[in-house]
C-alpha cells in the first residue's frame, strides 16, 4: 500500500472504503459495542441478583408482540428489566455454553433444535420452585424445553389452478397427474420428511420412528416437480401471492397475512404438520432464576394468549383459549377442531434420527 | 533491544501498531481458534477432513463454490470494464453520473436486492412478459436456475469492480492515446497495446475483490438458484446451526482458506502478487 501512495494510485481497498467510509466506521462501533455487551455479563456475574434478563427472539413482529404481551407486563410486575438479542442463533446458544460468556439467558428452540440441545447439554432442567412441571398442563416440558406456542406446516395453493374442491390432502399435492402444476416445499428435513411419510399414505399414528427409505422414496416422486425449496417466511409468501407456483407448503402464520389480503388462494388444514416452538434456559447462565421466572410467566395462560394471537400462533398452554375470541381461535394450529387433524411432530420420538435425516436430506437436495 | 524497540517506538512504524494490534485481536485469534477447534472437535486429530474429503459431495460443494466465483469474476469484468473505461476517459457529466448510479447501490442491502431480481425474474415478472411479448412461448424458466444466481451474484459484485478499475484507469495519462494515434495507430491498436497494459493492475485487483466476496456468498444463490447451487457457506452455516458440528465446520473453513490461499500463490507465480498493490 505504500507503493501505491507513492505512485498516486488508488489501491481496491481505499477506493471502496472511500465511499463506504462512514459506514464501516459506524459498523466498527458497532462491533466494538457488541464485543463490550458479550463481555459484560461475565463482568455482571459478581454484582449479586442484578434485575435484568436477556432474551434471544426473532426480531420483527415476533419481537414486537413478545413485548406487549411478555416482556414489558413482566417487567412491570417484577421489576426485572429485559433485554433482547436477535436474531435466534441455535450455534449461539452452543458456543455460550462452551466459553461461558452468555449472551441471552433464555431462547426458544423448534422441535427439531430442542432435541439436540438437549443431547448436547446446552439447555438446563426447569427450577421446580419457580416452574413445576407438574403444575402445568399435561405435556407442558418435553426435554427441559417449556413449549410456549405451535406453527402449523399446512397446504396452500391457487384457486385459479386447483378449483374447488382442491387439494385435500399431502396425497393430493404429491398427485402431479391429478393436479398438474408446479410446487414448492420447506428447505427443511424435519417437516418435509414427515410430509413426504403422510403423502406415501403412512397413517399420522405410524409416523415414528420415521421409515427414512420410504420418505426418500416418496420425496423422489415430487422432486421433478418442486421448482424452489423455500427457507425464508417471507420468500413462501411472495411465491405464492406471485403465483410463481401453484401448491406449497408452508406456515400458517404467513399464510394467513395473504388471506387477509384477500388473495385468491385456499388453505387446507388437513394433515398440518405442528412445529412447537419451546422456551429454554441456556444452561449455566448466571441469571437463571430470572429466566426461570420469566418462561413460568410466558406460558401463563392470559399473556401466552395475547402474545400468540398476534402472529397467529397457537398457544400450547389450553387454558390461554380462554382468553381468544372464537372466530380467531379457528384460526390457530392448536384449536381443538385443527389439532385433531394435525400431526404435532414430537422431539424426543424425533432426536435419535435427526442427524441421519438432515444429513441425508441435504445431500438429496443437492443431487 | 530496549534502545531498539524505542526508536522502533519513535519511528513512523509506530503508526502500524493499532492496525496490526486490531488485526491480531480480531482476526489472528479467532483464526487460530477455528484452525484449532477443526483438529481438536469432537476428537483429536485430523478426523474433520478425512471426512470432508471422503464426502463427494462436500467436495462438489466446494468445487462448485469456486467455478461459481470464477464465472462471477469474468462475468462482471466483461461488464464493469466498458462501464469504467467511459466513467474514467470521458468523465465530465456523464461520468459522474455513471459512478453516481454504481455508488448508489451500495446503499441497498444485498438480501434487498437480491429480492428485487426475484420479483423481475419472476413468472409475472417484466423480463418474461417482454420474452412473451417477443413471441417466445412458453417463456422460459429464468428464476431459480443457475443462470439467475450467477447473474444476480454479477449484478451485487460490479461496483467493487467498476470503482477499482476506475481508481486505476483514472491514472492513466490520456496523452498515451493521443500520442499512439498520432503515431499511426488505428484505435483498437493503441487500445490493447496501451490501455488494456495500463489497466492491468486494476483488472488484477477488481478480479481479486469480487472473487474472494463471491466465495463468501450464501443467500444469494439460495433464493434465486436452481437447488443445487449450493455455496460452501451455506453448508458452513448448515453444518454449525442444524448439526452444532462445530469441528466440521471448521474443517470445511480451513480448507476453503487454503484452498483460496492456494490459488493467490498461483496467481502470484504467474501474474505476481505484486501487481496487486502497484
Amino acid at each position: 500500500m505504500t507503493k501505491s501512495d507513492i505512485r498516486g494510485v488508488c489501491s481496491p481497498e481505499q477506493a471502496v472504503s472511500a465511499r463506504a467510509g462512514k459506514v464501516s466506521r459506524r459498523s466498527f462501533l458497532a462491533t466494538a459495542a457488541a464485543g463490550a455487551a458479550l463481555s459484560m455479563p461475565t463482568v455482571r456475574r459478581a454484582v449479586a441478583e442484578e434485575k435484568v434478563l436477556y432474551v434471544n427472539t426473532w426480531g420483527g413482529a415476533w419481537e414486537e408482540s413478545a413485548k406487549d404481551a411478555l416482556f414489558t407486563p413482566f417487567t412491570r410486575d417484577t421489576g426485572i428489566e429485559i433485554r433482547t438479542v436477535a436474531p435466534v442463533s441455535f450455534a449461539k446458544l452452543a458456543a455460550q455454553v462452551r466459553t461461558g460468556v452468555y449472551e441471552f439467558d433464555v431462547t426458544t428452540l423448534g422441535v427439531a433444535e430442542l432435541g439436540r440441545a438437549n443431547q448436547a447439554k446446552l439447555i438446563a432442567a426447569p427450577e421446580k420452585s419457580i416452574l413445576d412441571p407438574a403444575k402445568l398442563w399435561p405435556g407442558a416440558v418435553v426435554l427441559d424445553g417449556v413449549a410456549s406456542h405451535a406453527f402449523g406446516n399446512v397446504m396452500a395453493y391457487r384457486n385459479e389452478k386447483f378449483p374447488a374442491p382442491g387439494l385435500q390432502s399431502w396425497a393430493d399435492f404429491w398427485d402431479t397427474q391429478k393436479f398438474p402444476g408446479s410446487r414448492c416445499l420447506q428447505r427443511y428435513a424435519g417437516r418435509v420428511i414427515p410430509i413426504a411419510l403422510l403423502a406415501d399414505g403412512v397413517a399420522p399414528d405410524k409416523l415414528f420412528p420415521l421409515d427414512l427409505d420410504r420418505a426418500f422414496k416418496s420425496l423422489d416422486k415430487i422432486k421433478p416437480h418442486i421448482r424452489v425449496w423455500w427457507s425464508q417466511g417471507p420468500q413462501s409468501q411472495q411465491l405464492l401471492r406471485d403465483g410463481e407456483v401453484d401448491a406449497i407448503g408452508m406456515w400458517n402464520t404467513q399464510v394467513q397475512r395473504l388471506v387477509e389480503a384477500k388473495a385468491p388462494i385456499t388453505v387446507s388444514w388437513n394433515q398440518a404438520v405442528v412445529d412447537v416452538a419451546y422456551w429454554a434456559v441456556a444452561r449455566g447462565t448466571p441469571r437463571s432464576e430470572n429466566a426461570w421466572r420469566f418462561v413460568n410467566y410466558a406460558v401463563q395462560p392470559e399473556p401466552l394468549a395475547k402474545f400468540s394471537v398476534k402472529n397467529d400462533y397457537g398457544p400450547m398452554n389450553p387454558e390461554a383459549f380462554k382468553f381468544i375470541p372464537e372466530d380467531k381461535a379457528k384460526q390457530l394450529p392448536t384449536w381443538p377442531e385443527n389439532f385433531k387433524n394435525s400431526i404435532v411432530l414430537d422431539p424426543a420420538k424425533m432426536l435419535p434420527q435427526i442427524d441421519e435425516f438432515s444429513k441425508r436430506f441435504d445431500q438429496w437436495i443437492a443431487s | 533491544m530496549g534502545s531498539s524497540v524505542s526508536r522502533l517506538l519513535r519511528g513512523p512504524a509506530v503508526l502500524y501498531l493499532p492496525a496490526a494490534l486490531f488485526l491480531l485481536v480480531f482476526f489472528l485469534v479467532p483464526l487460530f481458534n477455528v484452525a484449532w477447534m477443526s483438529f481438536t472437535e469432537p476428537d483429536t486429530g485430523f478426523g474433520n477432513y478425512t471426512a470432508f474429503f471422503a464426502s463427494s459431495f462436500d467436495v462438489g460443494v466446494l468445487l462448485n463454490t469456486f467455478k461459481t466465483a470464477a464465472i462471477v469474476t469474468l462475468t462482471s469484468l466483461i461488464f464493469a470494464y466498458p462501464v469504467a473505461y467511459v466513467a474514467a476517459r470521458y468523465g465530465g457529466a456523464l461520468g459522474s453520473i455513471l459512478l453516481l448510479v454504481v455508488t448508489l447501490s451500495f446503499w441497498t442491502s444485498f438480501l434487498v436486492r437480491t429480492y428485487a431480481w426475484m420479483v423481475i425474474l419472476g413468472v409475472k415478472g417484466p423480463v418474461t412478459a417482454a420474452l412473451i411479448m417477443l413471441g417466445w412461448s412458453p417463456p422460459p424458466q429464468i428464476l431459480f436456475t443457475t443462470f439467475a444466481s450467477t447473474f444476480a451474484m454479477t449484478h451485487l459484485l460490479m461496483p467493487f469492480m467498476i470503482l477499482t478499475l476506475y481508481a486505476v484507469m483514472r491514472r492513466i495519462d490520456g496523452t498515451y492515446m493521443r500520442a499512439a494515434a498520432g503515431l499511426g495507430a488505428k484505435p483498437l491498436k493503441a487500445f490493447t497495446s496501451i490501455y488494456l497494459p495500463l489497466s492491468l493492475p486494476g483488472i488484477a485487483n477488481g478480479s481479486v475483490l469480487v472473487f474472494i466476496t463471491c466465495l463468501g456468498f450464501y443467500v444469494t444463490p439460495v433464493l434465486l438458484g436452481s437447488p443445487r447451487d449450493k455455496m460452501i457457506a451455506g453448508r458452513i452455516g448448515d453444518e454449525i446451526e442444524q448439526m452444532l458440528n462445530f469441528g466440521g465446520a471448521s474443517a470445511m473453513a480451513i480448507v476453503l482458506l487454503v484452498a483460496t490461499l492456494g490459488l493467490f500463490a498461483l496467481y502470484s507465480r504467474f501474474f505476481g502478487l505484486d501487481k496487486l498493490w502497484r
